[in-house]
């Protein structure tokens, strides 16, 4: 396991049992979160006709929808950290559900922009960050697992509402279509009842801190137990300083080196991270390729991304890889950079059909890995206030990133500048994640060791007072 | 008065001068009216100017495959099958300073299309139907028609408010208002006509209910009610057992729940025996 905050949480998580239940439940959860404005698009050009107004107009629904969905993460962070996931979930579904069957009677554009934009962009926030809460709450030895599995939500849920709001569309139109729509996301409140807050009264299985103190089971007891109260004591210091700011977002995360080594890093590659998605149907158009094959194209992208996230998940969960998952995450982020690099060297359908699989397999990695090894840097205690602040923060480079590029294609009247513009916005923070990261880790080696120094004094000092009360009580009952 | 004259003689001279070195096209046909093949040639006459080669516009755009840079006053262009993509204006260029040209029509019978075979629409919302045109030359006059029994009555815009049709000679738009379930469903026909003939299309048009989609609605919000109440009963029924379980392994200490706690006293008790 990493050296990272990862065992102050108090409790054993079960890593398994009812824990896949939540997988399962944060699979829906993150899935509607990701593929629901995504798949709102297929209805923008009937909308677009039906109230006369600008493709860029109705545009905005979904950018709105995005803007309210990142924005809405502090929000959703303090509301977990208050009452915990499985409300806040419910909440969500409820309002995506609302804020739809409203947008079905809409009259006017600017009904949609606040039915769908900020509230439905809202509801789907409360859904994205408790999910990946819960999911280090009950997942410690098996999290990355977890986590893919929950994160290829979002593939297979985008396949599925795709062609579904077709059929929708071709036989209710979109008022219909939105109405129905309302009912199947009232499925997060499932989702959402599934999340059952984690026992926290299972007892702690970790090994005593003494190992070698003695080798009676009742003296390893009672030498552990002023080590043990000790660590209660820092705990309970520590958890009173923190109670009161953890109740809404916790600022302290703004020391944390691993965290803003994560925050400094994504911002950079978000800019680059989803522009090619958008583009690489219009890419394909553009080199001559017709447009049932370059919409297969995404296709494929997205059922590769769909295997990859769990395999991902897989593999980060072998004991090669665990303890320095960073290192696979900045592996990732800079393949990402190099695949996009090398793209306006494909030439014809087939070269782009391969860069369409090997884009799926780094998109797909990072996706799975982003959300753990955020949780394996803060902590699940902290992940929560961590998960909400990322968020509002990458708000900016996820809107502004895909308009940029276009704007780049605009000027350049080329692809190929995108490609190398997104492939270098991807290679630069992924050399940075790799060289930070080899510095937190050492960083939080030398911490271990000291910290591991002082417990072994601390245990020294136990067992030698618990010796000599023993040859005093000795000496008594002989004296 | 002599001055007048020789002033008069030089321009008639001049005059007839230009007209008889000014550049004349003759184009074969002059028109092509409604035909499948067409072999259309220009042959420029009276002209001293040098030719440096000739090509060949379809409605300003030039064909790359007729440039040639052969000097003769004469090109040929063959139109193997004409359809309404392409008809339009031909124009033949000739390659001189300054350049000459004569345009032949194509004209073919209005290619009339709709936008949508299958319209539907909203009980008392409206219902629109396009249909569009390509070719050369657009329709002058488009008519709806709609079906009834076999008989095909026209809709004639502004009788009422019912109707409106808003046409231009590539397009155009039949809006129905107030769609009613029993009189608007059927056939519709669009025939748009020009000065060689006509052509038309149908659209089917669907009225749907105002509460079709209410039924999966409700159908989804129910099961999703039924979902969650199970799911909350399974929980508080699990509840108690859960306590009792947590009750029994905090009695032990260092064991980590009931079944290993009796597998060891098993064992201690088969060891001290």
């Amino acid at each position: 396991m990493s050296p990272a905050a990862a065992t102050n949480l108090g409790y054993t998580p079960p890593d398994g049992g009812w824990g896949w239940a939540v997988v399962f439940a944060s699979f829906i959860s993150i899935g509607f979160s990701y593929a629901f404005p995504k798949s709102l698009t297929i209805y923008f050009k009937e909308i677009q006709e039906y109230f006369s107004v600008s493709y860029s107009q109705i545009a905005w629904v979904s950018s709105v929808m995005l803007a309210s969905m990142y924005a809405g993460g502090p929000v959703s962070s303090i509301l977990v950290n208050r009452y915990g996931s499985r409300p806040v979930v419910m909440v969500g579904g409820v309002m995506v559900s609302a804020a739809m069957v409203l947008a079905s009677f809409g009259t006017t554009i600017v009904h949609l922009y606040l039915c769908i934009g900020v509230i439905g962009g809202l509801g789907l926030a409360f859904n994205l960050q408790p999910a990946l809460t819960i999911i280090g709450t009950y997942f410690q030895v098996k999290r990355p697992l977890a986590n893919g599995l929950a994160m290829a939500g979002s593939p297979v849920l985008l396949f599925t509402l795709a062609p579904l709001n077709q059929f929708l569309f071709d036989s209710f139109g979109w008022r219909g279509s939105f109405l129905i729509l309302g009912s199947i996301v009232l499925n997060c409140c499932v989702a959402g009842s599934l999340m059952r807050p984690v026992n926290k009264h299972a007892p702690k299985t970790a090994p005593s801190k003494c190992n070698g103190a003695a080798t009676e089971e009742a003296a390893a007891a009672e030498a552990s137990a002023p080590s043990d109260n000790l660590l209660t004591e820092e705990n309970q210091k520590e958890s009173k300083g923190q109670s009161c700011v953890q109740r809404f977002i916790d600022p302290t995360l703004f020391r944390h080196r691993g965290f803003l080594i994560y925050l400094i890093g994504n911002v950079v590659m978000f800019f680059g991270f989803f522009a090619p998605v958008v583009f690489l149907a219009p890419y394909a158009k553009h080199l001559g390729i017709d447009e049932y094959s370059a919409a297969f194209l995404l296709s494929i992208f997205a059922l590769v991304d769909m295997f990859v996230r769990p395999a991902t998940g897989l593999i980060g969960n072998t004991k090669w890889i665990r303890p320095r998952i960073q290192y696979f995450f900045s592996f990732a982020v800079s393949y990402n950079g190099v695949c996009h690099l090398l793209c306006p060297l494909a030439s014809g359908y087939w070269g782009l059909v391969a860069y369409a699989v090997f884009f799926g397999v780094a998109f797909g990695m990072v996706c799975a890995l982003l959300f753990e090894v955020l949780m394996d840097l803060v902590g699940a205690h902290r992940f929560s206030s961590a998960v909400g602040l990322v968020t509002i923060i990458e708000c900016a480079p996820v809107l502004l990133g895909p308009p940029m590029s276009g704007a780049l294609v605009d000027i350049f009247g080329e692809y190929k500048y995108l490609y190398y513009a997104c492939g270098v916005l991807m290679l630069v923070p992924g050399i940075f994640f790799f060289i930070m990261n080899y510095y937190n880790y050492k960083k939080l080696d030398e911490e271990q060791r000291q910290r591991e120094a002082v417990d072994m004094r601390t245990c020294e000092e136990a067992v030698q007072l618990k010796m000599s009360q023993d040859d005093k009580t000795a000496h008594e009952t002989d004296g | 008065m002599k001055l007048l004259w020789a002033v008069s003689a030089l321009l008639l001279c001049c005059w007839r001068a230009d007209a008889s070195t000014a550049p004349n096209i003759i184009t074969d046909p002059v028109e092509v009216i409604n035909q499948t093949t067409a072999i259309l040639s220009c042959n420029l006459t009276e002209s001293s100017l040098p030719i440096k080669g000739s090509q060949w516009l379809h409605n300003g755009k030039v064909i790359e495959s007729s440039k040639s840079t052969d000097s003769a006053p004469f090109t040929v262009l063959r139109l193997d099958k004409i359809t309404y993509s392409s008809s339009g204006q031909y124009e033949c260029v000739f390659l001189t300073e300054p350049e000459v040209k004569q345009t032949i029509e194509v004209k073919t019978l209005p290619h009339v299309a709709a936008y949508k075979h299958s319209e539907h629409g909203n009980e008392k919302d409206k219902g629109v139907m396009v249909c569009v045109s390509h070719g050369y030359p657009l329709p002058t006059d488009w008519t709806w028609f709609k079906e009834e029994d076999g008989a095909s009555t026209p809709i004639i815009n502004g009788t009422s408010d019912k109707y409106e049709i808003k046409s231009t000679p590539n397009k155009t738009i039949l809006t129905i208002n107030d769609l009613s379930i029993e009189n608007d469903i059927g056939d519709y026909m669009c025939s748009g006509t020009n000065e060689l003939g006509t052509a038309s299309d149908k659209i089917h048009l669907r009225v749907r209910s105002r509460l079709a989609a209410l039924w999966p609605f409700l159908g989804i919000v129910a099961e999703v009610i039924i979902l969650v109440t199970i799911i909350f009963i399974y929980e508080k029924r699990r509840k108690p057992d859960e306590v009792n379980d947590d009750d029994d392994s905090g009695s032990a200490p260092l064991k980590s729940n009931s079944n290993a706690n009796h597998k060891d006293k098993n064992v201690r008790q088969r060891n001290s025996n």
